[in-house]
């Protein structure tokens, strides 16, 4: 072969090679959703599933089951999601709060302590989330605070506050002193220019700090599986988790599916539409996505 | 505000005195819903709290570092598989994520066509919340109903008996959901970085007469590599306790052949270990599991200088 063919013959393979991976990586990546996606219109039992499904008659696709998970489930899906809103809400709001009050002394105050204040932040952050639950949960049961919403509440806005705080400190660095300055020339105080200058401009990382921390009691059962005993109190994660156990083989899997799926909407719309900022966030600002 | 440093003592308490205000909420918050839970953690590690069936909210002994002595020498060998798991978890799972997210970025880093719906897909699974997807796959890898066994068998090999038969296959299912759970991050965040790398570097080198290799090694290596540790090491200290995926998949089964640190000690107090909550082990073995995450970290800020803008 003649060299310029050989060129032109080996970028044709590359580009094949490339797409050939491409569309590996994306069967990978949607075929678990995929599943979840068509096994949700149907209403086999588990037993009953096998590759077939993943081709179906389009006339054999009901939404029965999410009739039935919507409708017909006890406890209702209005409850548990009145009860995930309830903790996640509640978590997000007080956790945005400190965060926002963490992420501004931080950033902008050189107060003597700071580096070991940050130091004690990072060491308390280190400690496995999940296994804090035995601390607490012998607490509060001394406390009565088991099965109680406040009871649930404290540990998770607790667990927010530290990774938020840094995010908001990150963001905040990347503010220059210059505008806080020209607050402060104008007339403002610290506070004023907290409130009136930082926080309008922090917005972005705020709202990433509030999705951050409402997603964790959103999706957490570890703490909810011990905390929460009675069936009225039990979150969207314990519904989900409890549909799927009870599920015996025979019983209509698309229940499960279905479940899942009306669970994960919201939050996989929020990621799509703000990617970006998770990214960069997630990453603690070391990677400018 | 940096230049405010070389000042004195008194001078910055009376200027930034209303830092102290601001965090106050949250020293609050961390003193007694982190630190005292900590110490209350630590203290119940060395207490007979549930452990021989003599503990009860009401009466427990503090024993010193008996439970401590106990994993050290008669169960040895089980504290030895949490450590091994443990680091098997992270440090295979973070390989993976690297090399996988390093491969699919610099393929996805070229003039393709339909880039940019390739990297939509690709993101998918990280949209969906890790607590949801993971139920669905460990109802995937069944033995007898999976459909990943059913589509095995299509092509004529037989069913696998995924997460009770032996700890390969287990760890095998493990890595993979993982895999699934985190590649479209690490794939985006490396993508991402590739493209902040100034495109005449790479034009220099073909006129230089680099090739597609060497470039990649030359240019696009050097430049990643500070990202590359950086998610590198956070990815490690993330899955070493990352318990959802080994919780609900095999739950440390076969055995213990992937238990690790943080799903036997949940477990231990709350799970399907017996009738009575072991507090005092569970405990012991989070704090193991805390002092090894400490001196990986130390190590991290000591030896590389990635945590100082983190840090600053």
């Amino acid at each position: 072969m003649k060299p310029r063919r050989r060129r032109r013959w080996t970028r044709w393979a590359k580009r094949i090679a490339s797409h050939v991976v491409l569309i590996i990586a994306c069967i990978f990546a949607v075929f678990p959703i995929y599943f979840i996606v068509v096994t949700s219109l149907s209403t086999l039992p588990i037993a009953g599933i096998t590759a077939h499904v993943l081709l179906p008659n389009p006339s054999q696709l009901t939404l029965s089951s999410y009739n039935t998970v919507l409708l017909h489930e006890s406890p209702s899906y209005l409850s548990l999601l009145e009860n995930s809103l309830i903790f996640s809400g509640s978590a997000a709001a007080i956790g945005l709060l400190l965060a926002a009050f963490t992420g501004f002394a931080l950033s902008k105050f050189n107060f003597p302590g700071r580096r070991t204040f940050v130091y004690f932040i990072l060491l308390i952050s280190l400690f496995p989330s999940v296994v804090m639950i035995i601390p607490f949960y012998l607490m509060f049961a001394k406390l009565g605070l088991i099965d109680s919403y406040i009871g649930l509440i404290i540990p998770y806005s607790a667990g927010a506050v530290v990774f938020s705080g840094i995010l908001v400190k990150n963001y905040m660095d990347s503010i220059p002193d210059d505008i806080e300055e020209a607050a402060l020339i104008d007339g403002m105080s610290r506070t004023e220019a907290f409130f009136r200058v930082m926080i309008p401009l922090c917005l972005p990382v705020l709202g990433l700090a509030a999705f951050l921390a409402f997603m964790g009691p959103y999706t957490d059962y570890a703490y909810a599986h011990v905390f929460l005993t009675s069936s009225d109190k039990w979150t969207l994660a314990l519904g989900l988790y409890n549909i799927n156990s009870s599920d015996t083989g025979t019983q209509n899997y698309g229940l499960v599916t279905s479940f899942a799926i009306v669970m994960s909407l919201p939050i996989v719309a929020f990621y799509m539409v703000f990617q970006r900022y998770i990214i960069g966030g997630l990453t603690l600002g070391a990677v400018r996505g | 505000m940096a230049d405010l440093r070389d000042q004195t003592l008194g001078f910055r308490l009376r200027h930034e005195w209303p830092a102290y205000l601001y965090l106050l909420p949250t020293v609050a918050v961390l003193l007694v819903l982190n630190a005292y839970p900590i110490a209350y953690c630590i203290y119940i590690s060395m207490t007979d709290f549930g452990t021989g069936g003599r503990g009860s909210l009401l009466s427990y002994h503090y024993i010193g570092i008996t439970n401590y002595q106990f994993a050290l020498t008669t169960g040895a060998s089980t504290s030895l598989a949490l450590v091994e798991n443990s680091f098997l978890w992270a440090g295979g799972s973070v390989v993976l994520f690297l090399l996988i997210g390093l491969g699919l970025a610099s393929v996805l880093n070229q003039p393709l066509r339909g880039r940019a719906i390739y990297r939509t897909v690709i993101l998918l699974p990280w949209a969906f919340p890790a607590f949801i997807t993971l139920l669905v796959w460990t109802n995937m890898w069944g033995y007898e109903y999976g459909i990943i066994n059913s589509m095995l068998n299509l092509v004529g090999i037989p069913s696998v008996n995924w997460l009770l038969s032996t700890p390969t296959a287990a760890w095998s299912a493990l890595f993979i959901t993982n895999i699934w759970l985190s590649f479209p991050f690490y794939t985006v965040v490396f993508l991402a970085t590739m493209q902040a790398i100034p495109k005449d570097l790479y034009e220099a080198a073909s006129i230089d007469g680099a090739g597609t290799f060497s470039q990649f090694r030359r240019i696009t290596l050097p430049y990643l590599a500070p990202t590359v540790i950086f998610v590198g090491l956070m990815g490690f200290l993330f899955t070493f306790n990352n318990f959802y995926p080994i919780y609900l998949i095999t739950n440390g089964g076969p055995g213990i052949s992937t238990q690790i640190f943080i799903t036997e000690s949940y477990n231990d107090a709350f799970g399907a270990h017996g009738a009575t909550p072991l507090f005092s082990t569970a405990a012991m073995y989070s704090v193991l599991d805390f002092l090894i995450i400490v001196c990986l970290t130390l190590v991290v800020i000591w030896r590389t200088d990635l945590t100082r803008n983190w840090l600053k």
